[in-house]
Protein backbone atom coordinates (compact mmCIF):
# COMPACT_ATOMS: atom_id res chain seq x y z
CA UNK A 1 0.00 0.00 0.00
CA UNK A 2 2.66 2.36 1.14
CA UNK A 3 4.99 1.34 -1.63
CA UNK A 4 2.38 1.67 -4.35
CA UNK A 5 1.53 5.12 -3.17
CA UNK A 6 5.13 6.20 -3.47
CA UNK A 7 5.69 4.85 -6.95
CA UNK A 8 2.59 6.40 -8.46
CA UNK A 9 3.75 9.77 -7.26
CA UNK A 10 7.21 9.28 -8.72
CA UNK A 11 5.66 8.29 -12.03
CA UNK A 12 3.46 11.32 -12.12
CA UNK A 13 6.50 13.46 -11.49
CA UNK A 14 4.25 15.80 -9.61
CA UNK A 15 5.36 19.39 -9.47
CA UNK A 16 7.64 18.85 -6.53
CA UNK A 17 11.05 19.68 -7.88
CA UNK A 18 12.72 23.03 -7.78
CA UNK A 19 10.88 24.78 -10.54
CA UNK A 20 13.14 25.59 -13.46
CA UNK A 21 11.54 28.98 -13.76
CA UNK A 22 12.89 30.34 -10.50
CA UNK A 23 14.75 33.57 -11.13
CA UNK A 24 17.93 34.38 -9.24
CA UNK A 25 15.98 36.72 -6.99
CA UNK A 26 13.46 34.02 -6.17
CA UNK A 27 16.24 31.59 -5.34
CA UNK A 28 17.90 34.20 -3.14
CA UNK A 29 14.62 34.91 -1.39
CA UNK A 30 13.84 31.22 -0.84
CA UNK A 31 17.29 30.52 0.55
CA UNK A 32 17.34 33.53 2.89
CA UNK A 33 13.86 32.80 4.16
CA UNK A 34 14.57 29.13 4.79
CA UNK A 35 17.81 30.04 6.57
CA UNK A 36 16.05 32.60 8.75
CA UNK A 37 13.52 30.04 9.91
CA UNK A 38 16.30 27.56 10.56
CA UNK A 39 18.38 30.06 12.55
CA UNK A 40 15.40 31.01 14.69
CA UNK A 41 14.69 27.40 15.49
CA UNK A 42 18.26 26.51 16.35
CA UNK A 43 19.00 29.71 18.25
CA UNK A 44 15.99 29.83 20.53
CA UNK A 45 14.22 26.53 20.05
CA UNK A 46 16.35 24.55 22.46
CA UNK A 47 16.56 27.15 25.24
CA UNK A 48 14.28 26.95 28.26
CA UNK A 49 12.54 30.27 27.78
CA UNK A 50 12.81 30.11 24.01
CA UNK A 51 12.09 33.31 22.18
CA UNK A 52 11.95 35.31 25.42
CA UNK A 53 15.75 35.46 25.24
CA UNK A 54 15.40 38.06 22.50
CA UNK A 55 14.37 40.45 25.27
CA UNK A 56 16.16 38.90 28.20
CA UNK A 57 19.69 39.39 26.95
CA UNK A 58 19.66 43.16 26.46
CA UNK A 59 17.47 43.43 29.55
CA UNK A 60 20.13 41.74 31.66
CA UNK A 61 22.84 44.08 30.38
CA UNK A 62 20.68 47.09 31.13
CA UNK A 63 19.81 45.89 34.61
CA UNK A 64 23.49 45.42 35.44
CA UNK A 65 24.58 48.76 34.02
CA UNK A 66 21.47 50.53 35.30
CA UNK A 67 21.92 49.38 38.90
CA UNK A 68 25.66 50.10 38.71
CA UNK A 69 25.16 53.66 37.61
CA UNK A 70 22.13 54.38 39.73
CA UNK A 71 24.41 53.91 42.73
CA UNK A 72 26.18 57.03 41.51
CA UNK A 73 22.88 58.62 42.31
CA UNK A 74 22.60 61.14 39.54
CA UNK A 75 20.84 61.46 36.25
CA UNK A 76 23.26 60.60 33.51
CA UNK A 77 21.97 63.00 30.99
CA UNK A 78 19.62 65.81 31.95
CA UNK A 79 16.04 64.93 31.04
CA UNK A 80 16.64 61.27 30.20
CA UNK A 81 16.23 58.45 32.76
CA UNK A 82 19.49 56.53 33.15
CA UNK A 83 17.92 53.22 32.16
CA UNK A 84 16.70 54.58 28.85
CA UNK A 85 20.06 56.18 28.21
CA UNK A 86 21.75 52.80 28.71
CA UNK A 87 19.18 50.92 26.65
CA UNK A 88 19.77 53.12 23.62
CA UNK A 89 23.49 52.41 23.91
CA UNK A 90 23.42 48.73 24.76
CA UNK A 91 20.92 47.54 22.17
CA UNK A 92 22.86 48.70 19.07
CA UNK A 93 26.13 47.57 20.59
CA UNK A 94 24.85 44.06 21.29
CA UNK A 95 23.75 43.81 17.67
CA UNK A 96 27.22 44.83 16.56
CA UNK A 97 28.95 42.39 18.86
CA UNK A 98 26.72 39.47 17.83
CA UNK A 99 27.29 40.19 14.14
CA UNK A 100 30.99 40.42 14.82
CA UNK A 101 31.28 37.10 16.60
CA UNK A 102 28.82 35.11 14.51
CA UNK A 103 30.11 36.17 11.12
CA UNK A 104 33.69 35.11 11.86
CA UNK A 105 32.52 31.53 12.31
CA UNK A 106 29.91 31.71 9.55
CA UNK A 107 31.83 29.55 7.08
CA UNK A 108 32.98 26.87 9.48
CA UNK A 109 29.73 26.43 11.32
CA UNK A 110 27.74 26.11 8.09
CA UNK A 111 30.07 23.80 6.13
CA UNK A 112 27.44 21.11 5.84
CA UNK A 113 25.03 23.50 4.20
CA UNK A 114 27.37 24.34 1.35
CA UNK A 115 26.59 20.95 -0.13
CA UNK A 116 23.52 22.64 -1.53
CA UNK A 117 24.76 24.56 -4.50
CA UNK A 118 22.38 27.50 -4.10
CA UNK A 119 23.54 28.12 -0.55
CA UNK A 120 26.84 29.98 -0.24
CA UNK A 121 28.53 31.84 2.64
CA UNK A 122 26.89 35.05 1.45
CA UNK A 123 23.47 33.67 2.33
CA UNK A 124 24.60 32.40 5.71
CA UNK A 125 26.04 35.80 6.60
CA UNK A 126 23.06 37.71 5.24
CA UNK A 127 20.50 35.67 7.15
CA UNK A 128 22.47 35.98 10.37
CA UNK A 129 22.83 39.74 10.06
CA UNK A 130 19.16 40.15 9.19
CA UNK A 131 18.14 38.05 12.17
CA UNK A 132 20.46 39.89 14.54
CA UNK A 133 19.16 43.18 13.29
CA UNK A 134 15.54 42.14 13.63
CA UNK A 135 16.23 40.93 17.17
CA UNK A 136 17.89 44.25 17.97
CA UNK A 137 14.99 46.33 16.71
CA UNK A 138 12.35 44.14 18.34
CA UNK A 139 14.15 44.10 21.67
CA UNK A 140 14.70 47.85 21.59
CA UNK A 141 11.05 48.59 20.84
CA UNK A 142 9.72 46.03 23.30
CA UNK A 143 11.96 47.20 26.13
CA UNK A 144 11.12 50.85 25.46
CA UNK A 145 7.45 49.92 25.64
CA UNK A 146 7.96 47.86 28.76
CA UNK A 147 9.81 50.68 30.50
CA UNK A 148 7.18 53.21 29.45
CA UNK A 149 4.55 50.90 30.94
CA UNK A 150 6.27 50.99 34.34
CA UNK A 151 6.57 54.75 34.07
CA UNK A 152 10.09 55.31 32.77
CA UNK A 153 9.78 57.27 29.57
CA UNK A 154 11.11 60.29 27.71
CA UNK A 155 9.64 62.46 24.99
CA UNK A 156 10.14 60.98 21.52
CA UNK A 157 12.04 63.00 19.00
CA UNK A 158 12.60 62.05 15.37
CA UNK A 159 11.33 58.94 13.63
CA UNK A 160 12.90 59.67 10.23
CA UNK A 161 16.32 60.08 11.77
CA UNK A 162 15.94 56.68 13.44
CA UNK A 163 15.03 55.04 10.15
CA UNK A 164 17.99 56.63 8.38
CA UNK A 165 20.41 55.66 11.14
CA UNK A 166 19.17 52.07 11.27
CA UNK A 167 19.27 51.59 7.51
CA UNK A 168 22.85 52.81 7.48
CA UNK A 169 23.67 50.68 10.49
CA UNK A 170 22.29 47.60 8.73
CA UNK A 171 24.56 48.34 5.76
CA UNK A 172 27.47 48.75 8.16
CA UNK A 173 26.82 45.45 9.95
CA UNK A 174 26.33 43.57 6.71
CA UNK A 175 29.49 44.91 5.10
CA UNK A 176 31.50 44.25 8.22
CA UNK A 177 30.13 40.73 8.59
CA UNK A 178 30.93 39.84 4.98
CA UNK A 179 34.51 41.04 5.40
CA UNK A 180 34.84 39.23 8.73
CA UNK A 181 33.41 36.01 7.35
CA UNK A 182 36.16 36.02 4.70
CA UNK A 183 38.79 36.95 7.28
CA UNK A 184 37.61 34.28 9.72
CA UNK A 185 37.70 31.57 7.06
CA UNK A 186 41.07 32.55 5.58
CA UNK A 187 42.87 33.25 8.83
CA UNK A 188 41.44 31.20 11.69
CA UNK A 189 43.77 33.10 14.02
CA UNK A 190 41.59 36.16 13.46
CA UNK A 191 39.12 34.66 15.93
CA UNK A 192 41.66 35.16 18.70
CA UNK A 193 41.76 38.88 18.08
CA UNK A 194 38.01 39.32 18.04
CA UNK A 195 37.57 39.90 21.81
CA UNK A 196 40.63 42.10 21.72
CA UNK A 197 38.83 44.46 19.36
CA UNK A 198 35.37 44.09 20.77
CA UNK A 199 36.04 44.81 24.42
CA UNK A 200 37.71 48.20 24.04
CA UNK A 201 34.93 49.16 21.64
CA UNK A 202 32.43 48.55 24.41
CA UNK A 203 34.07 51.33 26.38
CA UNK A 204 34.85 53.59 23.43
CA UNK A 205 31.51 53.58 21.67
CA UNK A 206 29.53 55.60 24.16
CA UNK A 207 27.47 52.73 25.47
CA UNK A 208 27.39 54.41 28.87
CA UNK A 209 28.45 57.96 28.13
CA UNK A 210 27.78 60.68 25.65
CA UNK A 211 30.52 62.35 23.65
CA UNK A 212 29.54 65.65 25.23
CA UNK A 213 30.65 64.37 28.60
CA UNK A 214 34.14 63.62 27.32
CA UNK A 215 36.73 66.44 27.35
CA UNK A 216 36.93 68.01 23.94
CA UNK A 217 40.61 67.20 23.45
CA UNK A 218 39.78 63.47 23.09
CA UNK A 219 37.07 63.97 20.49
CA UNK A 220 39.36 63.71 17.46
CA UNK A 221 40.27 60.15 18.52
CA UNK A 222 36.88 58.89 19.60
CA UNK A 223 34.91 60.41 16.75
CA UNK A 224 36.48 58.10 14.17
CA UNK A 225 34.40 55.26 15.51
CA UNK A 226 31.20 54.88 13.41
CA UNK A 227 29.59 52.89 16.21
CA UNK A 228 29.76 55.93 18.45
CA UNK A 229 27.84 57.91 15.86
CA UNK A 230 25.23 55.16 15.57
CA UNK A 231 24.63 55.21 19.32
CA UNK A 232 24.63 59.00 19.57
CA UNK A 233 22.24 59.37 16.67
CA UNK A 234 19.96 56.61 17.98
CA UNK A 235 19.66 58.50 21.24
CA UNK A 236 19.06 61.73 19.40
CA UNK A 237 16.29 60.09 17.40
CA UNK A 238 14.70 58.55 20.47
CA UNK A 239 14.84 61.36 23.03
CA UNK A 240 13.93 64.95 22.34
CA UNK A 241 16.07 66.28 25.18
CA UNK A 242 19.19 64.62 23.76
CA UNK A 243 21.23 66.88 21.55
CA UNK A 244 23.95 64.66 20.16
CA UNK A 245 25.97 67.75 19.45
CA UNK A 246 28.92 65.95 17.95
CA UNK A 247 27.16 63.14 16.16
CA UNK A 248 27.46 63.36 12.42
CA UNK A 249 24.98 61.67 10.09
CA UNK A 250 26.97 62.30 6.86
CA UNK A 251 30.02 60.68 8.42
CA UNK A 252 27.96 57.67 9.46
CA UNK A 253 26.48 57.45 5.96
CA UNK A 254 29.91 57.61 4.39
CA UNK A 255 31.49 55.03 6.67
CA UNK A 256 28.53 52.63 6.43
CA UNK A 257 28.42 52.68 2.65
CA UNK A 258 32.20 52.40 2.48
CA UNK A 259 32.04 49.40 4.81
CA UNK A 260 29.30 47.79 2.72
CA UNK A 261 31.30 48.34 -0.46
CA UNK A 262 34.45 47.00 1.17
CA UNK A 263 32.67 43.90 2.47
CA UNK A 264 31.07 43.15 -0.89
CA UNK A 265 34.39 43.59 -2.70
CA UNK A 266 36.28 41.36 -0.29
CA UNK A 267 33.62 38.68 -0.54
CA UNK A 268 33.41 38.96 -4.31
CA UNK A 269 37.13 38.47 -4.69
CA UNK A 270 37.33 35.48 -2.34
CA UNK A 271 34.02 33.66 -2.23
CA UNK A 272 34.99 30.63 -4.28
CA UNK A 273 38.00 30.07 -2.07
CA UNK A 274 35.76 29.92 0.98
CA UNK A 275 33.98 26.77 -0.17
CA UNK A 276 36.62 25.31 -2.51
CA UNK A 277 38.43 22.20 -1.36
CA UNK A 278 42.16 22.74 -1.28
CA UNK B 1 23.85 18.57 -21.31
CA UNK B 2 26.91 19.01 -19.14
CA UNK B 3 30.01 20.55 -20.64
CA UNK B 4 33.43 20.64 -19.01
CA UNK B 5 35.67 23.38 -20.31
CA UNK B 6 39.40 23.54 -19.48
CA UNK B 7 38.71 21.97 -16.13
CA UNK B 8 41.77 21.84 -13.87
CA UNK B 9 41.89 20.81 -10.24
CA UNK B 10 44.79 20.29 -7.89
CA UNK B 11 45.24 19.78 -4.18
CA UNK B 12 47.87 21.26 -1.94
CA UNK B 13 50.10 18.73 -0.23
CA UNK B 14 53.25 19.24 1.84
CA UNK B 15 55.28 18.10 -1.18
CA UNK B 16 53.79 20.56 -3.64
CA UNK B 17 50.63 20.51 -5.67
CA UNK B 18 49.05 17.24 -6.68
CA UNK B 19 47.19 17.65 -9.96
CA UNK B 20 44.03 15.57 -10.17
CA UNK B 21 43.18 16.48 -13.73
CA UNK B 22 44.29 19.19 -16.10
CA UNK B 23 42.58 21.01 -18.96
CA UNK B 24 39.73 18.57 -19.34
CA UNK B 25 37.30 19.29 -22.16
CA UNK B 26 34.23 17.14 -22.58
CA UNK B 27 30.58 17.26 -23.51
CA UNK B 28 28.14 14.82 -21.96
CA UNK B 29 24.96 14.67 -24.02
CA UNK B 30 21.54 14.76 -22.44
CA UNK B 31 20.26 11.56 -20.92
CA UNK B 32 23.66 9.86 -20.54
CA UNK B 33 24.36 8.36 -17.15
CA UNK B 34 27.95 8.89 -16.12
CA UNK B 35 30.02 6.53 -13.99
CA UNK B 36 33.22 7.74 -12.35
CA UNK B 37 35.93 5.24 -11.44
CA UNK B 38 39.30 5.49 -9.85
CA UNK B 39 41.30 4.49 -6.86
CA UNK B 40 40.95 6.05 -3.44
CA UNK B 41 42.13 9.63 -3.44
CA UNK B 42 42.09 9.94 -7.22
CA UNK B 43 39.55 12.77 -7.00
CA UNK B 44 36.30 11.01 -7.90
CA UNK B 45 34.20 12.74 -5.31
CA UNK B 46 35.83 16.07 -6.07
CA UNK B 47 35.00 15.72 -9.75
CA UNK B 48 31.43 14.77 -8.87
CA UNK B 49 31.08 17.81 -6.64
CA UNK B 50 32.60 20.12 -9.23
CA UNK B 51 30.12 18.86 -11.81
CA UNK B 52 27.36 19.49 -9.31
CA UNK B 53 28.47 23.08 -8.70
CA UNK B 54 29.27 22.44 -5.03
CA UNK B 55 33.03 22.59 -5.30
CA UNK B 56 35.04 24.73 -7.68
CA UNK B 57 37.96 23.92 -9.99
CA UNK B 58 41.22 25.87 -10.03
CA UNK B 59 40.52 26.93 -13.60
CA UNK B 60 37.86 26.22 -16.15
CA UNK B 61 34.11 25.95 -16.03
CA UNK B 62 31.24 23.52 -15.92
CA UNK B 63 28.44 24.63 -18.21
CA UNK B 64 25.03 23.06 -17.84
CA UNK B 65 21.35 23.78 -18.24
CA UNK B 66 20.25 20.97 -15.98
CA UNK B 67 18.97 20.98 -12.46
CA UNK B 68 21.58 19.00 -10.57
CA UNK B 69 20.89 17.55 -7.14
CA UNK B 70 23.00 17.65 -4.03
CA UNK B 71 24.95 14.41 -3.39
CA UNK B 72 22.30 11.80 -2.79
CA UNK B 73 21.81 10.54 0.74
CA UNK B 74 23.98 13.26 2.20
CA UNK B 75 23.22 13.83 5.87
CA UNK B 76 25.83 16.47 6.74
CA UNK B 77 23.41 19.31 6.09
CA UNK B 78 21.18 18.21 8.94
CA UNK B 79 20.97 20.31 12.07
CA UNK B 80 21.00 17.96 15.05
CA UNK B 81 18.80 20.02 17.32
CA UNK B 82 16.03 20.31 14.73
CA UNK B 83 13.56 17.53 14.06
CA UNK B 84 13.60 15.46 10.91
CA UNK B 85 10.53 17.35 9.74
CA UNK B 86 12.14 20.75 10.31
CA UNK B 87 15.26 19.67 8.45
CA UNK B 88 13.14 18.45 5.58
CA UNK B 89 11.21 21.72 5.59
CA UNK B 90 14.47 23.63 5.36
CA UNK B 91 15.60 21.66 2.34
CA UNK B 92 12.24 22.16 0.68
CA UNK B 93 12.59 25.86 1.44
CA UNK B 94 15.93 26.37 -0.24
CA UNK B 95 14.59 24.54 -3.27
CA UNK B 96 11.59 26.82 -3.48
CA UNK B 97 9.01 24.28 -2.40
CA UNK B 98 6.46 25.92 -0.13
CA UNK B 99 2.89 25.41 0.94
CA UNK B 100 0.94 22.44 -0.28
CA UNK B 101 3.61 20.88 -2.45
CA UNK B 102 5.93 21.01 0.55
CA UNK B 103 3.41 19.07 2.60
CA UNK B 104 3.29 16.47 -0.17
CA UNK B 105 7.07 16.14 -0.16
CA UNK B 106 7.16 15.85 3.63
CA UNK B 107 4.53 13.11 3.66
CA UNK B 108 6.45 11.20 1.05
CA UNK B 109 9.74 11.53 2.89
CA UNK B 110 8.14 10.26 6.07
CA UNK B 111 6.58 7.34 4.23
CA UNK B 112 9.72 6.42 2.40
CA UNK B 113 12.18 6.77 5.26
CA UNK B 114 9.97 4.56 7.46
CA UNK B 115 11.02 6.34 10.60
CA UNK B 116 7.47 6.85 11.84
CA UNK B 117 7.11 9.18 14.79
CA UNK B 118 10.83 9.79 14.93
CA UNK B 119 10.21 12.18 12.07
CA UNK B 120 9.16 14.67 14.73
CA UNK B 121 12.13 13.99 17.01
CA UNK B 122 15.46 15.84 16.89
CA UNK B 123 17.84 14.39 14.33
CA UNK B 124 20.61 14.07 16.93
CA UNK B 125 18.59 11.25 18.53
CA UNK B 126 18.51 9.26 15.29
CA UNK B 127 20.56 6.16 14.71
CA UNK B 128 22.92 6.40 11.76
CA UNK B 129 20.64 4.14 9.73
CA UNK B 130 17.62 6.36 10.38
CA UNK B 131 19.66 9.40 9.52
CA UNK B 132 20.72 8.06 6.16
CA UNK B 133 17.22 6.79 5.40
CA UNK B 134 15.86 10.26 6.02
CA UNK B 135 18.60 11.76 3.84
CA UNK B 136 17.96 9.29 1.07
CA UNK B 137 14.22 9.83 1.24
CA UNK B 138 14.75 13.56 0.91
CA UNK B 139 17.06 13.26 -2.09
CA UNK B 140 14.51 11.41 -4.12
CA UNK B 141 11.52 13.40 -2.93
CA UNK B 142 12.82 16.50 -4.71
CA UNK B 143 12.86 16.19 -8.48
CA UNK B 144 16.00 16.95 -10.45
CA UNK B 145 17.21 16.36 -13.98
CA UNK B 146 20.39 14.85 -12.74
CA UNK B 147 21.25 13.13 -9.47
CA UNK B 148 24.70 12.87 -7.93
CA UNK B 149 25.43 9.56 -6.24
CA UNK B 150 28.56 9.17 -4.17
CA UNK B 151 28.82 5.53 -3.09
CA UNK B 152 25.62 5.57 -1.11
CA UNK B 153 23.40 3.39 -3.27
CA UNK B 154 23.14 1.00 -0.37
CA UNK B 155 22.00 2.41 2.94
CA UNK B 156 20.09 0.64 5.65
CA UNK B 157 18.90 -2.95 5.78
CA UNK B 158 18.15 -5.34 2.93
CA UNK B 159 14.51 -4.32 2.74
CA UNK B 160 15.35 -0.65 2.43
CA UNK B 161 18.12 -1.35 -0.06
CA UNK B 162 15.67 -3.16 -2.28
CA UNK B 163 13.24 -0.26 -2.06
CA UNK B 164 15.99 2.19 -2.99
CA UNK B 165 16.98 0.17 -6.02
CA UNK B 166 13.39 0.11 -7.22
CA UNK B 167 12.99 3.84 -6.81
CA UNK B 168 16.27 4.54 -8.58
CA UNK B 169 15.23 2.30 -11.46
CA UNK B 170 12.00 4.29 -11.62
CA UNK B 171 13.87 7.60 -11.48
CA UNK B 172 16.15 6.57 -14.31
CA UNK B 173 13.26 6.93 -16.70
CA UNK B 174 12.93 10.64 -16.08
CA UNK B 175 16.33 11.66 -14.75
CA UNK B 176 19.96 10.76 -15.18
CA UNK B 177 22.63 9.87 -12.70
CA UNK B 178 26.29 10.64 -12.15
CA UNK B 179 27.65 7.81 -10.04
CA UNK B 180 30.85 7.29 -8.10
CA UNK B 181 31.16 3.68 -7.02
CA UNK B 182 33.54 0.83 -6.51
CA UNK B 183 30.93 -1.81 -7.17
CA UNK B 184 31.36 -2.72 -10.84
CA UNK B 185 28.02 -4.47 -11.34
CA UNK B 186 26.23 -1.39 -10.15
CA UNK B 187 28.15 0.83 -12.55
CA UNK B 188 27.55 -1.59 -15.44
CA UNK B 189 23.86 -1.61 -14.71
CA UNK B 190 23.35 2.12 -14.30
CA UNK B 191 25.89 3.95 -16.46
CA UNK B 192 26.36 4.70 -20.16
CA UNK B 193 29.52 6.79 -20.13
CA UNK B 194 32.62 6.05 -18.07
CA UNK B 195 35.20 8.40 -16.62
CA UNK B 196 38.43 6.88 -15.34
CA UNK B 197 40.54 8.96 -12.98
CA UNK B 198 44.03 7.53 -13.03
CA UNK B 199 47.49 8.69 -12.05
CA UNK B 200 47.94 10.29 -15.48
CA UNK B 201 44.76 12.29 -15.32
CA UNK B 202 41.25 11.87 -16.55
CA UNK B 203 40.06 9.67 -19.40
CA UNK B 204 36.56 9.57 -20.81
CA UNK B 205 35.09 6.50 -22.52
CA UNK B 206 31.94 6.10 -24.57
CA UNK B 207 31.01 2.99 -22.65
CA UNK B 208 31.47 2.31 -19.00
CA UNK B 209 32.89 -1.16 -19.76
CA UNK B 210 36.07 0.31 -21.24
CA UNK B 211 36.62 2.40 -18.12
CA UNK B 212 36.04 -0.63 -15.92
CA UNK B 213 38.54 -2.62 -17.96
CA UNK B 214 41.19 0.04 -17.53
CA UNK B 215 40.41 0.33 -13.84
CA UNK B 216 40.77 -3.40 -13.33
CA UNK B 217 44.07 -3.59 -15.21
CA UNK B 218 45.77 -2.19 -12.16
CA UNK B 219 44.43 -4.94 -9.91
CA UNK B 220 46.29 -8.25 -9.78
CA UNK B 221 43.89 -11.05 -10.75
CA UNK B 222 44.10 -13.29 -7.65
CA UNK B 223 43.11 -10.40 -5.43
CA UNK B 224 39.97 -9.85 -7.45
CA UNK B 225 39.02 -13.46 -6.96
CA UNK B 226 39.66 -13.15 -3.28
CA UNK B 227 37.46 -10.11 -3.16
CA UNK B 228 34.74 -11.94 -5.04
CA UNK B 229 34.97 -14.83 -2.65
CA UNK B 230 34.77 -12.49 0.27
CA UNK B 231 31.75 -10.81 -1.22
CA UNK B 232 30.07 -14.13 -1.88
CA UNK B 233 30.78 -15.16 1.66
CA UNK B 234 29.21 -11.97 2.89
CA UNK B 235 26.18 -12.42 0.70
CA UNK B 236 25.65 -16.01 1.82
Amino acid sequence: MLKGNWFTVVQEKAAMGPTTSRTVWQIQRDVIFALLVREMKTRFGKLKLGYAWVLLEPAMHIIVLGTLFSFLGREFYPGIPTVLFMLAGIAPFLCFSHCFGKSMAAVDSNRGLFNYRQLRPFDAVMSRVLLEFAIYLISLIALLGLLAWVGISATFNNFLLLIAVNLLYLCFCFGMSLALCVAGAKYPEAGKFAPLIQRPLYFMSGVFFSLEQVPEQYHPYLAWNPLLHVIELTREGLFSSYHGMFANLPYLAFSSLAMLGFGLLVYRSQWRDLVRSK
Amino acid sequence: MIELRNLTKSFRTPNGRKVLFKDVNAVFPEGKNIGILGRNGAGKSTLLRIMGGIDYPDYGRVITNERISWPMGLASGFQGSMTGRENAEFICGIHGIWGRSRQAVLDRVQDFAEIGDYFNAPVKNYSSGMRSRLAFGLSIAVDFDCYLVDEVMSVGDAHFKHKCEQVIAEKRKSAKFIIVAHAMPQLKKNCDVGIYLGPEGLQIFDTVEEAIELYQQGIPKPKVQQQNRAEQALKA
